[in-house]
């Protein structure tokens, strides 16, 4: 087999490259999170929610606290992005369309996180998932535009479940003789408590359509493939910046509904959260690709999520600095899994092996986004897991806490026994070890930090903000 | 407004049973008149009149003419939208009477009939979606998803507030625009992804 060819930095150089791209991207992201540290600093919580754009956008709890975070994500991914271009052709020659719709999506983002109207929250995850399917289709792996189609029909699917659901949430409300607005603060006015199966069936396809945009089973199918054949830096836009929007989809939907049907949310939650976590236990364990593997973490999170979440108030501060915690364990572990792949050109763990003592850096950071993803200390994520398992003992619910203590097991099983030969076997591959500059590590050292910071001490302003999202959604 | 929905609903199931994947821009294109009609009919406010505007341009023209230039140059459009057998025309009229079934409940002759197309719409779309592996299909499955939503906005009290009726149509020209990109576009030539450096 012929060795692939070395991209060294003065090979990529190519005339016309636009040098200025990635750096401009960095710039904006550093605005961007600027502004929203600023806003967070200034802004006490007791003067929220601030309503803007004729009352479209809200400044609240839940969307400070998740503008917060996938600005703070971004910055990091734009680093990666600027490190990256220096040594790769392919970046290279797309940064100025990448650097364009990556600040496309962010500002859709950004906007959706904020609004404070379904549909046009709806119609701005809609906007976003047409922002990066080119992004999807820019990676190397076998077909990137047919992976790029089937996430976007996919993702159009998902949402036009949940647009059945806000027709047969306008149906109920019309046939009680109630006008229905669906501005977030003013849509539980045209609810009843009353049993109503209009109501129950668009809560039902409502959930359901964002659980598929959350990768919650059954509707899990795009996310796999999307994540291992997209680029690692759109892999993690994905996974840490669009799941979070997501995520504030279904915190709205819980706010609106506290006091209507919640049992109901409880159990469709609880029904999704069991098969995702079942779904990528198998998958896991039969898996051999770290994209993937990845992946189908991401998969098991989100039923954890949905766990933590059908059990309400008991749980739902650990639900909620999981997920901010799984935002930077993600993007740690797909921008390192990039690093990865440029050195050795796939994305299958046999030929990694030994890894950590070929690129010491990356293989040490892979490392401890492992044991972050598998919820060890001193990591946020096992301080909340240990408070999402807490709450369902708390809730009563012996049953979501047996099959999630079973299927986190099997999950920390397998994906050691994938893994940790891929991090400490002996090397196949010769030579000195990778040389990596300190530049290409910060970002990421960063999200180790933030993990660690979360997980022992997390300062007064912070925590304050974790618990006024957790009582938002528990609806304390 | 009887007559206008009537017009969309004939627009949405006749290329289902009897169009090809070529033809589809035109219908999408009869579908939009339709959506235009209803609009314009509601009242005769400035902004009633830029809203039905803004759907005949984006619509009824701008997105078929984009569908009609991206499927020139493929084989694929004589494909029919819908498999022509008797299984899937037997669930697609199943469908449509369900959905009808769904607008019922209204109670109100035009709110259920708008409800009903609405829902035959949408429930089309996810059809063609299964029964048809044909990306071009699919993407005219998902127009056909969207114009549904823009139907949807007719059940409401007021019009949608600018702002997302504005994000409503960013999302179909996206959608045509970038579907066409990803399923029409030559491949890009590959490029090693193995041994860059670090």
């Amino acid at each position: 087999m012929s060795a692939p060819a070395v991209l060294t930095p003065q090979s990529v150089a190519a005339p016309g490259t636009a040098h200025w791209a990635a750096p401009a991207l960095v710039a904006i992201a550093s605005l961007a999170w600027l502004a929203s540290v600023t806003v967070f600093v200034t802004h006490p919580l007791d003067e929220l929610p601030l309503y803007f754009a004729q009352r479209f956008l809200v400044l609240d709890a839940t969307s400070l606290l998740f503008v917060l975070v996938i600005n703070t994500v971004f910055l990091g991914i734009s680093v990666y992005m600027l490190t990256r271009q220096r040594s790769s052709l392919r970046l290279t020659r797309d940064i100025r369309s990448r650097a364009a719709l990556s600040l496309a999506f962010m500002v859709v983002l950004n906007l959706g996180i904020l609004s404070n109207h379904l549909i046009l929250m709806w119609a701005l995850i809609e906007v976003s998932t047409l922002c990066a399917a080119p992004l999807v289709a820019r990676g190397d792996a076998q077909a990137p535009r047919e992976v790029a189609w089937r996430y976007m029909l996919y993702s159009a699917t998902t949402l036009a479940i949940s647009f059945l659901g806000f027709m047969c949430l306008a149906q109920s409300a019309d046939l009680r003789g109630i006008e229905i607005s669906f501005q977030i603060d003013e849509l539980s006015a045209a609810l009843t408590t009353a049993r109503d199966g209009w109501q129950r069936l668009g809560l039902a396809f409502i959930l359901f359509g964002l659980g598929g945009k959350l990768g919650l089973a059954p509707l899990y199918g795009w996310l796999p493939e999307t994540y291992e054949t997209a680029p690692t830096s759109t892999s993690a836009l994905l996974a840490a910046v669009q799941f979070n929007i997501s995520v504030v989809a279904v915190f709205r939907v819980l706010q609106v509904f506290h006091g209507f049907d919640m049992n109901f949310v409880a159990q469709q939650l609880l029904i999704m959260g069991y098969l995702s976590l079942v779904v990528a236990a198998v998958q896991i364990m039969a898996t051999r690709n770290y994209k993937r593997l990845i992946a189908y973490a991401c998969v098991s999170s989100s039923g954890v999520i949905a766990l933590g979440l059908s059990v309400g108030r008991a749980a739902a501060y650990g639900v909620v600095l999981y997920i901010v915690s799984n935002a930077f364990v993600k993007t740690l572990l797909f921008l390192t899994a990039g690093r990865l792949r440029a050195v050795y050109g796939t994305n299958d763990v046999a030929p990694l092996n030994g890894v950590i003592r070929v690129m010491p850096f990356s293989g040490l950071l892979f490392t401890v986004g492992i044991f972050a993803l598998l919820g060890f200390p001193p990591f946020a994520s096992f301080l909340a897991e240990m408070l999402i398992l807490s709450g369902i003992v708390q809730a009563g619910n012996l049953m979501a806490f047996t099959v999630m203590c079973g299927m986190l097991t099997i999950i920390f099983v397998a994906t050691g026994n994938t893994v940790f030969p891929m991090l400490w076997d002996e090397s196949k591959r010769s030579g000195p070890a990778v040389v990596e500059s300190l530049r290409t590590t910060l970002p990421k050292l960063g999200f180790v930090a933030i993990l660690i910071m979360l997980g022992t001490y997390t300062p007064d302003s912070i925590t304050q903000l974790l618990r006024a999202v957790a009582q938002s959604i528990a609806g304390i | 407004m009887t007559l206008s929905l009537i017009f969309c609903l004939i627009a949405t199931v006749i290329p289902v049973f009897f169009s090809r994947i070529s033809s589809a821009p035109t219908w999408l294109s009869l579908q939009a008149l339709a959506l235009g009609w209803i609009t314009l009919s509601d009242d005769f406010s400035a902004h009633t009149l830029l809203l039905g505007l803004e759907v005949l341009l984006v619509r009824a023209v701008l997105v078929p003419h984009l569908l009609r230039r991206a499927l020139k140059r493929q084989a694929q459009s004589r494909i029919s939208l819908m498999p022509s057998n008797f299984f899937t025309w037997g669930i697609a009229v199943m469908l449509i009477i369900l959905a009808f079934k769904f607008g019922d409940g209204a109670r109100a002759d035009v709110r259920a009939l708008t409800l009903g197309v609405v829902a035959a719409t949408t429930v089309i779309a996810l059809l063609i979606l299964s029964t048809n592996h044909e990306p071009k299909a699919q993407l005219i499955a998902l127009l056909f998803m969207e114009n549904a939503l823009a139907l949807f906005e007719s059940l409401m009290p007021e019009p949608w507030p600018w702002p997302v009726h504005l994000t409503i149509s960013a999302v179909y020209v996206l959608t045509v625009t970038i579907g066409c990109h990803l399923l029409g576009g030559e491949p890009r030539p590959s490029v090693p992804a193995a041994k860059e450096t670090p």
